[in-house]
């Protein structure tokens, strides 16, 4: 909101510099944006909160002013007199539902002359950006900025008679509004109508038809409240944001509504003429009066300053609040413009507002020490810590996804969750796989010509029930190579890779290795710990990479829940001891048939030779010109050792035979 | 004769020393000459062969040998040990890339998020989670924001497709402040937690707004808790990540979970206060809201508001990586170019 220096200085009596008092309407909770000087006056740029209404008015801005700056408020409510109507026009007001409309007031002003304002209300009008239209338009305007409270002046000579309905639009009805705009309206919004059809919409704009223009001779001005959430609807409905609806729907009090309605009254006679003929006012005039009771202690235990009554009391009275004190306690009389103010903490705030928060103390509190077993926080942190060791950088992607991608990755569209009111078609879905996302990512890297990508994300992945769960994804394309403790190996196999940053994210976490089988449906593989099945290895299709530009690449991808991983990582640990005898090597080449798996090796070595067998290395495995079509080489090592006493090569070498032997036969090896 | 000897010798064993890089080497080479049956032994034992005459000479001649390549050696035991190798090539060229396994990077977000946790954690904090999907109570109603009303503009949500047969309405958090309802629901103060985590909000991507971003939750609640604490705590937690340099401002604001409520400024970081394109003019940059819990929450969730207090505070993880890298906009944290993730 803009507002003007010396507008304010109209209703309150400071001597404050306009940077002196931003300065002190920000510290007490009316943020001044920016203080621009132009055509020798003062515009704030104002932000003012959904809480606020009072706010929303160089006069509710002025008690503010007054009470920051120990300045004496200058308002003065005048009453205004009516002329004795000369004839019997008097103005017929129903209201069908007063939860919609609890106040209308309607003044009949005859014999006006509509013409431009005067300089001084014209340049006000423009420098807090609203465009001058003519005299009585700009004293409704003129007296909203003042008072808060939204005015409407209709042509009274175009409405069917002078009787007001307030009244929820029929179904079908229609109105073009002062903008030019043609309005369907319907039952959720609420009209002003006279005998025959809507004539404004209420509280946010006026009709065309009725509008005040330079012909017009008398007029019809109102002075309403309407229910805020209806004004809120309505104006959600119909697209429309005006000064008037943005006051409306944060609420405006009766005394508001009848003093401004008095205050443009005179204000359009003093400049445009005519005379008041009549003035009506149908629904809640009263004005209720709220009181609070605040209890001294309960000021030191919410704000931790010790704050002496006296004080509070001067802070309270300053702000416009009626306050009678006693022993422990301060009855507050809620002015009604503090609509706001409901309880007592609410009084609170107002004594720590104008106290100022920066005189409160600082105090870094005791907090009681929680019992601290690991939480999941810590054990993502671990896992995040494992696998960026590993050379896998981190990412951070969009959980919202569009069909296309789901499409892409062959998720059934029906089955993911979704949005009732996407932003855009982009993120209409909530991704049910975290893989889709971070090749995503892995393509912009593969574009930039980046040689190797290796990415993962601990991030959410969402179910058609609306379930969420915590995953964790993983991307690789490219040529790394890896040194190993027996060598520099270079990585084609996207697959084992996948595997063995798994492998050492398992291990890391104390977790038993989990079981990697071949699955038949995506060609891939699926992770299972303890027989459940906890995640995928893809390599993901050519399709999808080539719709998003990546050719010639193979990308792996994998997808494992945390859940449970979350619930088993890291246990209690216990020492093995490590053996102090030293371990004989046997190194065996051989070639074998491709179909022949590294395990049935392993497996078969190690049922040959028994306990005295410690581990199969594999150092090298080499298919090419030397090997037969369909045949691998495999050079394994072969570690013995007994963690009770050193072995002999008189023992290892008959037993090492055995598994040579047991390589022929069983595997049909080819030792070389 | 025996001089002619005896220098060739020396130029033999001078020759031999230089291309010498290791003890090992220095020490065959110094057996091959000084060794008892080395060169110079050979030498010597000629000696009783010789003429009578020309034997003192030649043993003079010899000894002198001795001497010289004795100090050889030992000038090259010297030359080793202090690794001068003067005049000649570095064994190495250590202007070449050095060679080490790659190590992945955090997210710059992750990293804020686990400094900014750290903080509390030392104040005696846990860290908590909780989740995107939520319903319509714990991210409005529970936190005393009414279903109709302007100040849920600031909060603006996506909703989702409800499941079949069900009324309940769900949505994607737009703010972390939920998560205070859930662990407030199911524990009893006293209660001092930070909340981490993704939260959403339609809003129009462009530098410097995402319909996706991350916020830290705090919640603090307790007998005695005061607006003083507040500042206490924010105030440690601004400096540690911000620097002990600054300057803080707590203003008055809105928000409708709690009362009082501050949004909290700190000098600005990049100009010092003498204002910038980040900070404006205002020289301030706003980096949190914070405030006491309304007792709207406290009775919502069940704990008696005449005995606890507490106060709560959230702030961007997105904006405190902004101001504190320099970075100028959003999508940058989101499209994971590896030159964009490897520089922190
Ligand atoms: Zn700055």
């Amino acid at each position: 909101m803009k507002l003007i220096y010396n507008w304010l200085k109209d209703f309150v009596g400071i001597k404050t510099s306009p940077l002196e008092l931003a300065r002190r309407l920000t510290m007490a909770g009316l943020e001044v944006k920016a203080v621009e000087e132009k055509d020798g006056d003062f515009v704030f740029e104002i932000e003012i909160t959904s809480n606020r209404p009072d706010w929303l008015s160089v006069i509710g801005v002025a008690r503010e002013a007054a009470a920051v700056t120990n300045s004496k408020l200058k308002i003065k409510n005048e009453k205004i007199k009516i002329q004795k109507p000369k004839e019997n026009q008097g103005v017929k007001i129903t209201i069908e539902d007063k939860k919609d409309c609890s106040l209308y007031t309607a003044k009949i002003i005859k014999g006006v002359s509509v013409g431009v304002s005067p300089e001084w209300l014209k340049k006000r009008l423009e420098l807090i950006g609203c465009r001058s239209i003519n005299n009585v338009v700009d004293i409704t305007n003129y007296a909203m900025f003042t008072y808060g409270e939204p005015l409407h002046a209709f042509d009274a000579d175009k409405l069917a008679s002078y009787e007001i309905e307030v009244r929820r639009a029929n179904a079908g009805e229609q109105l073009v509004t002062i903008d030019g705009v043609f309005r369907k309206l319907d039952k959720d919004i609420l009209v002003i109508a006279d005998k025959q059809q809507a004539q404004a919409v209420a509280g946010i704009m006026g009709g065309k038809s009725t509008e005040v223009t330079a012909s017009t001779r008398n007029i019809l001005l109102e002075a309403a409240i309407f229910d805020p959430v209806l004004i809120r609807r309505a104006r959600r409905k119909l697209g429309m944001q005006t000064d008037s609806s943005y006051r409306f729907e944060r609420g405006i009090d009766t005394q508001t509504a009848l003093v401004s309605s008095d205050y443009a009254a005179r204000m359009i006679i003093q400049l445009a003429g005519g005379n008041l003929i009549c003035a009506r006012e149908k629904g809640a005039t009263k004005i209720l009066k709220k009181t609070i009771s605040v209890n001294y202690s309960s000021v030191q235990r919410i704000l931790g300053a010790s704050i002496s009554p006296a004080l509070m009391k001067n802070i309270l009275a300053a702000l416009g609040f009626g306050v009678k004190g006693s022993k422990t306690c301060f009855s507050v009389t809620v002015p009604s413009a503090r609509q706001d103010v409901e309880e007592e903490v609410d009084l609170i705030e107002e004594i720590a507002r104008i106290f100022g928060i920066e005189n409160i103390p600082a105090e870094v509190p005791y907090v009681k020490p929680q019992p601290r077993a690991r939480t999941r926080f810590d054990i993502i942190s671990k896992t995040k810590n494992i696998l960026i060791a590993q050379g896998v950088n981190e990412a951070i992607t969009y959980t919202l996804i569009d069909r296309k991608l789901l499409e892409l990755f062959s998720w059934p569209v029906d089955e993911a969750a979704r949005l009732v009111n996407p932003l855009s078609e982009e993120q209409e879905f909530l991704r049910p796989c975290i893989i889709a996302s971070l090749v995503r990512a892995a393509a912009l890297n593969l574009k930039q010509k980046q040689p190797l990508v290796e990415l993962f994300e601990v991030g959410k992945i969402y179910t058609a029930g609306n379930n969420e769960e915590l995953v964790l994804g993983l991307v690789l394309c490219g040529k790394k190579s890896v040194v190993t403790q027996e060598a520099v190996v270079n990585i084609k196999e996207g697959f084992l890779r996948l595997k063995g940053i798994i492998q050492n994210l398992f291990s890391g976490l104390g977790i038993a290795q989990p079981e990697i089988l071949f699955n038949e449906t995506t060609a891939g593989f699926k992770v299972k710990l303890n027989s459940k099945e906890i995640g995928q290895f893809v390599k993901v299709s050519s399709a999808a990479l080539e719709a998003m530009d990546v050719k010639y690449q193979e990308v792996y991808a994998a997808q494992i829940s945390l859940e449970e991983i979350l619930m088993q990582a890291l246990p209690e640990k216990k020492f093995v001891p490590v053996s102090i005898f030293p371990a004989i090597c046997r190194d065996i080449s051989f070639v074998v048939q491709e179909n022949i798996s590294f395990k049935q090796i392993t497996d078969l070595a190690h049922k040959t030779a028994g306990l005295l067998l410690e581990q199969v290395k594999i150092t090298d495995i080499y298919r090419g010109k030397q090997i037969p079509q369909g045949c691998k080489n495999f050079t394994v090592s072969c570690v013995y050792r007994l963690p009770n006493r050193t072995l002999t090569d008189l023992e290892v070498s008959p037993i090492h035979a055995c598994v040579v032997q047991a390589l022929t036969q069983a595997l049909s090896a080819q030792i070389r | 004769m025996g001089n002619t000897n005896c220098e060739e010798i020396k130029q033999q064993a001078e020759q031999e020393l230089i291309s010498v890089s290791d003890k090992q080497a220095l020490e065959a080479l110094r057996v091959k000459y000084l060794g008892r049956k080395g060169l110079l032994a050979q030498l010597m034992s000629v000696i009783p062969s010789l003429p009578v005459e020309e034997r003192a000479a030649f043993g003079q001649a010899a000894n002198v040998l001795k001497n010289e390549l004795a100090e050889l050696f030992d000038q090259k035991q010297k030359d080793m040990v202090s690794g001068a190798h003067k005049g000649n090539q570095a064994a190495v060229d250590i202007s070449m890339p050095g060679i080490a396994c790659d190590i992945g990077n955090l997210h710059p977000i992750t990293q804020v998020i686990d400094e900014i946790c750290n903080v509390f954690s030392r104040m005696g904090f846990s860290i908590e989670d909780g989740p995107e999907i939520e319903t319509e109570f714990n991210n409005f109603t529970g936190l005393n924001i009414p279903l109709d009303h302007p100040s849920r503009d600031a909060f603006d949500t996506f909703y989702l497709k409800p499941n079949a047969g069900s009324n309940e309405k769900l949505l994607l958090r737009s703010h972390t402040s939920p998560a205070q309802v859930r662990l407030m629901k199911s524990r009893k103060p006293a209660l001092s937690v930070v909340v981490p985590g993704r939260v959403y909000r339609p809003d129009a991507v462009d530098a410097s707004h995402s319909f996706m971003f991350h916020q830290v939750e705090g919640l603090v609640v307790d007998k005695h808790i005061t607006l003083a604490h507040l500042k206490g705590a924010l105030e440690e937690f601004a400096k540690a990540v911000f620097g002990k340099h600054i300057t803080m401002r707590f203003r008055p604001h809105f928000f409708p979970f709690t009362e009082p409520s501050v949004e909290v400024d700190i000098s600005c970081i990049i100009c010092q206060g003498k204002g910038c394109s980040v900070c404006g003019k205002k020289k301030w940059l706003e980096i949190l809201g914070a405030g006491m819990v309304h007792p709207n929450v406290f009775k919502h969730v069940g704990y008696n508001h005449k005995i606890y207090s507490g106060f709560a505070f959230g702030m961007g993880v997105e904006r405190i990586a902004m101001l504190k890298y320099g970075i100028d906009d959003i999508r940058l944290f989101f499209e994971n170019d590896l030159r964009f993730l490897k520089q922190f």
